[in-house]
């Protein structure tokens, strides 16, 4: 078993000399879930951080030196994570990792690169806490809780609120933080929540809980849910004659949300910190770009994967490489702080999240997100 | 590359080999009992959940916490034992799925548990020792068991449970004693794992996992402690090793639980195969 | 209300029975849980998605089509792992091991072919309406969906019960042995038994594929879960308990939700599950196994 075992790793640390770098590279560490169920976020991210690189080099990349995207999939699990971040940071020796695809990897991640002082840069983590792991651990996704109450808002200015239902998934980190700052907004704007459902992942059926939902009269339903369970809800709400409109949360920011559920999802109002429509010319770049690239349309998980390629662009242009790795790990740690940027999800800068326990966290997103609302089978403003 | 860069880099994946070891070591338990339990990754998840709140909430010793979470799991057992280990074969495989899933449903909803976010910066607290020590005693109470009459009790009731009972062998006590330690064995690695990878949720410890740990136990082989171990060590491994394959990985993962049990349905590790091998490699030599 | 959380319950059961006849069929003959089963309703979903959308058959067309891949899917499942394994007398864990590993693969290689994201029949197909009713609001394909689990329900049991094959099927899961010396093909009533329990799979793949915008790679693991509840409530290889199961596992869910709260319902059907093994090993309804049917 000894000599399985040897060799088995002996093969494995043969997978550093697969990717042949040369002197000016700039090597970053990618660890996204690019299989298993994460994968339909993984895989868009990945897709937008491609498209971004392939820009950057194609403009001659950081001062002459081309940046070299270091791919590793997680999977979507927690030990892969970490497993995948030490790779990358002591085998493969990036300067830092952006990733992983999900809150609880980057839990599990995080604080790898922490211990490591390397910065770990999530893109689509929205889940509270993230940035309480330390200093080195940023994020250009602003949370749910900044996305929300921006979003209730503007619905309350539009619809009159007064009591709503909601109907959420229970079981998923995602959908469960979003209900649970939904629940602290409604409180926070007088808002009555009449009746709250729930559901788990891998339902299609959701018959039962907007029954309860329409006995209950609600003016609106809120819907911190993910874009699969979202479509299928709004199609079996219409069908139950329930005509109210719906306030979704980050999840429901897809084209695929309209794709599916077509007429049911008119006058859905969504936030989030990218929409489509967004006439600036870096978004509608971006766009014509990702569809010639890919044949398909981006989501809000490409852009931001795209913009955060090109937030550490700006601070690598700030810092001089040395070559020396801790040191240039902690120059760019210093550097991204300040960064300010206008990309394909508008204006970015980062904010420091508050001390946790005394101790001094990482950096959140600092964006206001977008309200719009489902016009004729098309994302529109809210105003 | 030296040797410091190289445990930077994989520690983790050691300590699981480790880890992933104890737990097909539980289910082998079982298994050479005769009973096909699908339970030890609930009893993984109630005793990494029950540490993690120890070292985190309450901030008790590490010790202490690990004790917690082989104690909680092997009462919980104990009480559902009772009644369950009355069904046999399909039967109880499908009962203890049940039961993970209401323990899934249960961690879901508490508060203590974190519910769906579950429970994050659990502090870092296993070391290569406390896994290597843990593995020691697992494997060391496994094969003294094995040479004392439990064991031999163990046997009679998978050949035959009926004429195991008219030999005198108390066999409810027996399967008893075989599902609480395996549910023991299952909670201390799961209060290891949980100090490694400082998160837990629900998700960790449902139907996937529990199939995983089965994997790994019939792929290695439950003729004795080494094929488990052997088997929880692939399977921990291949995710790393066919990392080229990109999204067909898991089709490779497949393909190889289908092989195993076609064409070596006694596991890798299996002594009467290896017997074979020498035997006719001698009689090569003669000739 | 309650009178519309009835309606509701059938619908939701009915799609729970569907998947769960074929998966008790096996359990039943074979004496095999198929943990493939849900592997191959979701192939079943995505040959009918691809007949539709990529190569443009009609939908009458579409069905049988993707039944049939679905069916012979789970011939060459037979073929190539469940009879070597009978073959060689394995115990019950190796073909529960062995279709997981099957179901492994294919929704890895589902992934692989289609992505993971998910996707839905194209939408003006089927006509979304649904009729009313005083104040219950019936899903037209909803109702055909109950329609025809019932349907094929009572056809299974009919032809259990009434003709030559079932009456040979009977024999063979009495006692494999015992058929084979009266001279019934038990081989090949094994193999006919994994191509039409696969086939009716397949089926309950499309059904929802067209009702739900559910269609992935990973669309088979819940199901099966729900699938092991309903034949475990109905009573393993029992097919009209299959059915009732199915039934019974949506009524108590939609119960859950209406009386309790949707938190609950989960915990609800899994604790059934495991009280009904402790009290009624034979399930809730009837006596046992499909010699009953």
């Amino acid at each position: 078993m000894r000599t399985f075992l040897t060799s088995a790793l002996l093969a494995l640390s043969g997978f550093c000399c697969l990717s042949v770098a040369s002197a000016g590279d700039i090597r970053i560490g990618l660890a996204e879930a690019l299989t298993g169920p994460a994968s339909q976020y993984g895989v868009p991210i990945r897709n937008g951080f491609l498209l971004a690189q392939e820009e950057l080099n194609a403009k001659g990349g950081i001062n002459g030196n081309r940046i070299v995207l270091v791919e590793e999939d997680e999977r979507g699990k927690k030990e892969e994570a970490i497993n995948v971040y030490k790779k990358l940071i002591y085998q493969d020796k990036v300067l830092m990792i952006f990733g992983p695809t999900l809150s609880n990897s980057m839990f599990a991640a995080g604080p790898i690169a922490e211990a490591a002082h390397v910065v770990a840069f999530g893109t689509s983590n929205t889940a509270s806490g993230i940035t309480d792991i330390g200093p080195y651990v940023f994020r250009s996704s602003p949370m749910e809780a900044d996305v929300v109450p921006v979003t209730l808002k503007a619905a309350i200015k539009r619809l009159g609120l007064h009591k709503v239902g909601i109907i959420y998934g229970n079981d998923d980190a995602f959908t469960k933080s979003g209900y649970d700052v939904f629940r602290q907004a409604l409180e926070a704007q007088h808002i009555r929540v009449v009746d709250t459902e729930t559901y788990s992942k891998g339902d299609v059926d959701f018959k039962a809980q907007l029954t309860k939902l329409k006995a209950e009269a609600p003016d609106a339903i809120v819907c911190p849910c993910l874009a699969e369970e979202g479509a299928n809800i709004l199609i079996q709400a219409r069908a139950l004659g329930i005509t109210v409109p719906f306030i979704g949360g980050n999840g429901f920011n897809t084209p695929k949300l309209l794709e599916n559920a077509k007429t049911a999802a008119e006058g859905t109002i969504v936030g989030s910190p990218w929409f489509d429509g967004n006439p600036s010319p870096e978004n509608q770049r971006f766009i014509a770009a990702y569809r010639k690239k890919f044949g398909s349309d981006p989501n809000q998980f490409s852009a931001q994967g795209y913009d955060a390629l090109f937030i550490v662009a700006e601070a690598l242009r700030k810092i001089h490489l040395t070559g020396q790795l801790a040191q240039d790990r902690q120059a760019l740690r210093d550097a991204l702080p300040a960064i300010q940027y206008a990309g394909a999800t508008g204006r970015f800068a980062f904010r420091p999240a508050p001390l946790h326990n005394g101790k001094p966290g990482g950096y959140d997103a600092d964006q206001t997100p977008f309200v719009y609302i489902v016009k004729n089978g098309k994302f529109a403003l809210l105003k | 590359m030296d040797w410091s860069s190289w445990w930077d880099t994989y520690s983790t994946l050691v300590l699981s080999i480790g880890v992933y070891g104890m737990l097909a070591l539980s289910i082998y338990l079982t298994l050479s009992c005769g009973l096909l339990s699908l339970a030890n990754a609930a009893f993984m998840g109630i005793g990494a959940y029950m540490s993690a709140i120890a070292t985190l909430q309450f901030e008790w010793p590490f010790a202490f916490a690990l004790f917690l979470g082989t104690v909680l799991p092997a009462a919980v057992a104990f009480l559902i034992g009772i009644p369950v280990l009355r069904l046999s074969g399909v039967y109880l495989a499908m009962a203890t799925l049940g039961f993970g899933e209401v323990v899934r449903v249960v961690l879901l909803n508490l508060d203590i548990t974190g519910g769906p976010l579950g429970l994050n910066g659990i502090p870092p607290l296993t070391t290569w020792w406390h896994v290597v020590l843990a593995l020691a005693l697992t494997v060391a109470l496994l094969q003294a068991l094995r040479r004392s009459r439990i064991g031999r009790a163990f046997e009679a009731i998978r050949e035959d449970e009926t004429a195991a009972r008219l030999m005198g062998i108390a066999t409810d006590r027996i399967k008893l004693l075989a599902f609480v330690l395996g549910a023991a064995i299952a909670g201390l690695a799961g209060g290891l794992n949980a100090h490694y990878t400082f998160t837990l949720s629900p998700g960790n410890f449902g139907f996937e996992s529990a199939v995983d740990i089965l994997t790994m136990a019939v792929l290695g082989g439950i003729q004795g402690v080494a094929g488990p171990l052997l088997g929880g060590a692939i399977l921990t491994l291949l995710p790393e090793l066919l990392r080229g394959l990109q999204e067909f990985r898991m089709a490779a993962n497949g393909l190889i639980l289908i092989a195993v049990v076609l064409f070596m349905p006694q596991g890798l590790w299996d002594p009467a195969r290896f017997r074979r091998w020498r035997r006719s490699r001698g009689t090569r030599a003669e000739a | 209300m309650f009178a519309q959380q009835i309606v509701n319950a059938i619908s939701l059961g009915s799609v729970y029975a569907l998947f769960a006849l074929g998966f008790t069929l096996v359990f039943g003959i074979l004496g095999v849980i198929n943990l493939s089963h849900g592997g191959i309703f979701m192939v079943g979903a995505y040959a009918a998605l691809l007949l539709l959308t990529r190569f443009e058959i009609p939908f009458w067309a579409a069905l049988p089509l993707a039944m049939l891949a679905a069916g012979l899917l789970g011939l060459a499942i037979d073929l190539l792992i469940l009879k070597q394994l009978r073959k060689r007398g394995a115990p019950h864990l190796m073909p529960m091991i062995a279709t997981i590993g099957a179901a492994i693969l294919m929704t890895s290689l589902s992934q692989g072919l289609f992505g993971s994201e998910t996707r839905r029949f194209p939408l003006d197909l089927f006509d979304q309406e649904s009729f009313s009713w005083g104040p219950v609001t019936i899903p037209v394909l909803q109702a055909g969906i109950t329609a025809l689990s019932v349907l094929l329900m009572l056809l299974m049991v009919w032809v259990l019960k009434r003709t030559r094959i079932g009456q040979a099927l009977r024999a063979v899961a009495e006692s494999p042995k015992a058929a084979s010396l009266l001279g019934i093909p038990v081989e090949r009533l094994f193999h006919l038994t994994s191509f039409v329990a696969a086939a009716l799979g397949g089926a309950a793949g499309i059904l929802i594929g067209l009702s739900f915008d559910a269609i992935s790679p990973f669309m088979g693991q819940p199901m099966l879960h729900k699938g092991i509840a309903a034949i475990i409530l109905g009573g393993l290889g029992d097919v009209r308990g299959a059915v009732l199961g199915g039934l019974f596992l949506g009524a108590a869910e939609v119960f859950a939700v209406t009386v309790l709260s949707s938190e609950y319902r989960d915990a609800l059907s899994f604790g059934l599950l495991f009280l009904v093994l402790l009290w009624r090993p034979q399930g809730l309804f009837g006596a046992s196994a499909t010699r009953s049917a």
